[in-house]
């Protein structure tokens, strides 16, 4: 019997393996893209939904769930946007606007563990409310330009090749995996995920942590909305709408149980970069934006189907030789 | 004097009951209070006509909110409904272009086109134990990228449609539309249904207690695929008449929706959290919302404000259900003790 521990592991290995066959595939599709430049620009497909991802992976590890963030996303562009307009240096804006993403999460995590409510029904609900709240700060139209200096972690490239985003992007997963498996926080994450009643009983505030998962969702949703006004340059309402079918794909495609305690950053991290090589290569291979959603749905229903097939393969497996028993019994 | 056990049952069983009439007939106040206030600030709102265009508006969702809400009773959800909408509406409407002159037998395609697509919907959630929110956000991006690739950037206009299909949005009888009264019809048998069906009643066990209705000897499989093929059913219903009311045909149709259907059920009362709340809440739900829409229209608001609005009522919504859900259990718990204490 495999420990559980080597079974993570060997789906992190797999994702590995996917990775390389995906990139295998691409360079077949397209003679453009075994290039380190074109590889490292095209982290930029996925840098926003992964810092969303990494927000929702801790959530998700909790047992709840957050569909809001990409409207946090969108009030935190148009928040960077004012502020570019009221001339406010990034130095103030940027803080400015992650506290204030980290408060519409932490607003849904209050909701959710203070007042007991289905953590779905308040974000499906937050997630409107958001998206409405960010029409109504930057009006329909929106904006467009930006001080140079908001769009330097989403445009610029150290040394014309490495975009300073990927770096942020790293840097943040880093933070994140070492914040899961390392500190208190993450500890008690998964145990609250795995049993919330054992974690409270054991002295966990599970309230004041769900809390604070759903706020440092909101403040990654907050500086993903830095990395997007750098990258496309616009600030709307509507930014990013429709985003969270990727960002939730990652996370379960990554090996994070849906119904909370199991599951590790690495595995997102390892998920993101498959979806975005995909992505990359379909692009390239001028495959369209529909079939790229098919095939989007496709992996995050084998995403999911996957402990189901591994245990119908276990079972088959373990039937195997106890049949043959049977049989030289009789 | 009726047996001990009998008088112990009663008020519990009244209690459930008035929470449920008094959440419905909350949604009722809501939407007077609602009306009153846009009748004052907007003249035109207590008109007929708008009264009509209000109801001919709430009518699709009206269904589409049923629908979710059957879902919602036994603790799943289903996100695709939208893209359900858009699949059986194309698809129909692509096969009646072709084939000119086809009678109103034409509406069995997308009942049958909503059945299969909500069955492989169920089969996932009840047999792969997946996620529903998972399942249907994949086959939310699956049914609407088959139609994209179906479509190849075209579009159905409204002149290749049949004429009975378009006249049916505009067609009236006694001064009610008729895409009124089908809704009406479809919420009522729905309703019925539930309420005195054994299958129906079996819907409402899985959703309030798993366990104990699994105990009971109800499969909960079955019951889940049931209620997905229910809402497909509905869903490539909602999508033909959606398709007949605007006309035109696009792949977008309908996109979205799975969220108005989701505040409308969770405004008319419905608990996400399964086994309690009506179908005609959801529907009536479907009415607030189209008020508010239209009101908000002729107060003048820009669209997004709706946006705002809808999302703030379904936490409220929902932080309702829970405070009723909380009061029930304190006072269901405080006579339990009380009688236990007695004995």
């Amino acid at each position: 019997m495999k420990g559980l521990g080597s079974r993570i592991f060997g789906w992190e290995f797999a994702l590995v393996l996917l990775i390389a066959l995906a990139a295998a595939w691409s360079t077949y599709l397209s003679p453009y893209y075994l290039t380190v430049e074109q590889i490292l620009y095209s982290t930029r497909h996925f840098v926003f939904p992964g810092l969303l991802a990494l927000g929702l992976a801790v959530v998700v590890i909790l047992g709840e769930i957050d569909i809001s963030l990409a409207s946090i996303l969108a009030v935190g562009a148009v928040l960077l946007a004012k502020a570019s307009a009221f001339g406010l240096p990034i130095v103030v804006a940027a803080p400015f606007v992650v506290c204030v993403c980290a408060c519409l999460g932490g607003l849904n995590g209050a909701l959710v563990a203070r007042l007991g409510l289905p953590s779905l029904a308040v974000t499906v609900g937050t997630m409107g409310a958001y998206r409405g709240l960010a029409f109504i700060i930057g009006s329909e139209t929106g904006y467009t330009d930006f001080d140079a200096s908001y769009a330097y972690v989403g445009a610029t490239r150290l040394g014309g090749l490495v975009p300073v985003s990927f770096l942020v992007f790293l840097a943040l997963a880093l933070a994140v995996g070492f914040l899961m498996e390392r500190t208190v926080f993450g500890r008690r994450c998964y145990s609250v995920g795995n049993n919330k009643e054992a974690a409270w009983i054991a002295g966990v505030d599970v309230a004041r942590l769900k809390i604070e998962a759903f706020a440092l969702g909101g403040a990654l949703a907050g500086l993903a909305a830095l990395v997007w006004v750098g990258q496309y340059g616009s600030a709307r309402g509507d930014n990013a709408d429709g985003s969270i079918l990727f960002v939730v794909t990652a996370v379960v495609l990554g090996g994070i149980d849906i119904n909370g305690g199991r599951g590790r950053i690495a595995g997102v991290v390892l998920a993101l970069f498959l979806l975005g090589t995909i992505r990359n290569g379909m692009g390239l291979a001028n495959i369209g934006g529909p079939t790229q959603t098919v095939v989007l749905g496709l992996l995050l229903i084998i995403g999911v189907l996957r402990p189901v097939i591994l245990n119908a393969v276990g079972r088959l497996r373990r039937m195997g030789p106890s049949g043959a028993r049977s049989t030289l019994a009789d | 004097m009726p047996p001990p056990s009998l008088t112990a049952r009663a008020p519990h069983r009244s209690l459930g009951n008035l929470a449920l009439r008094l959440r419905v007939s909350g949604v009722v106040a809501f939407l007077i209070l609602l009306g009153a206030a846009f009748a004052v600030l907007s003249p035109q709102f207590l008109t007929p006509q708008n009264l009509r265009a209000i109801v001919s508006n709430a009518a699709i969702l009206a269904i589409v909110a049923a629908a979710q809400a059957v879902v919602l009773l036994t603790r799943n959800l289903d996100v695709s409904v939208g893209s359900i909408m858009g699949l059986c509406a194309y698809l129909t409407a692509d096969f009646a272009a072709a084939h000119q002159g086809v009678g109103p037998v034409l509406v069995l395609m997308p009942l049958v086109l909503g059945a299969g697509l909500g069955l492989i919907n169920g089969l996932l959630v009840a047999y792969g134990r997946i996620s529903p929110l998972v399942v249907t956000l994949g086959t939310l991006s699956l049914y609407r990228g088959a139609t994209y690739i179906y479509a190849r950037g075209q579009e159905v206009t409204s002149y290749r449609l049949p004429r009975w299909m378009i006249g049916l949005a505009d067609a009236t009888i006694a001064g009610v539309p008729w895409l009124v009264v089908i809704s009406i019809v479809v919420v009522a048998l729905l309703a019925a249904f539930l309420r005195f069906y054994p299958a129906g009643r079996r819907i409402y066990a899985v959703g309030s207690n798993p366990l104990a209705s699994a105990f009971f000897g109800l499969r909960a499989e079955r019951v889940i695929v049931l209620v997905y093929v229910i809402d497909g059913v509905l869903c490539g219903l909602s999508g033909f008449l959606y398709a007949a009311r605007v006309g035109t045909v696009t792949v977008v149709l309908a996109s979205g929706w799975e969220l108005n259907s989701l505040a409308a059920a969770v405004i008319g009362g419905v608990s996400v959290t399964g086994g309690s709340g009506t179908v005609v809440g959801a529907a009536l739900g479907a009415v607030v919302l189209a008020s508010i829409d239209n009101g908000l229209v002729l107060m003048g608001v820009p669209e997004f404000w709706r946006m705002f609005i809808q999302g703030a009522a379904i936490v409220a919504a929902a932080a309702a259900d829970v405070l009723i859900a909380v009061q029930i259990r304190k006072s269901v718990q405080g006579r339990r003790r009380f009688r236990e204490r007695g004995a």
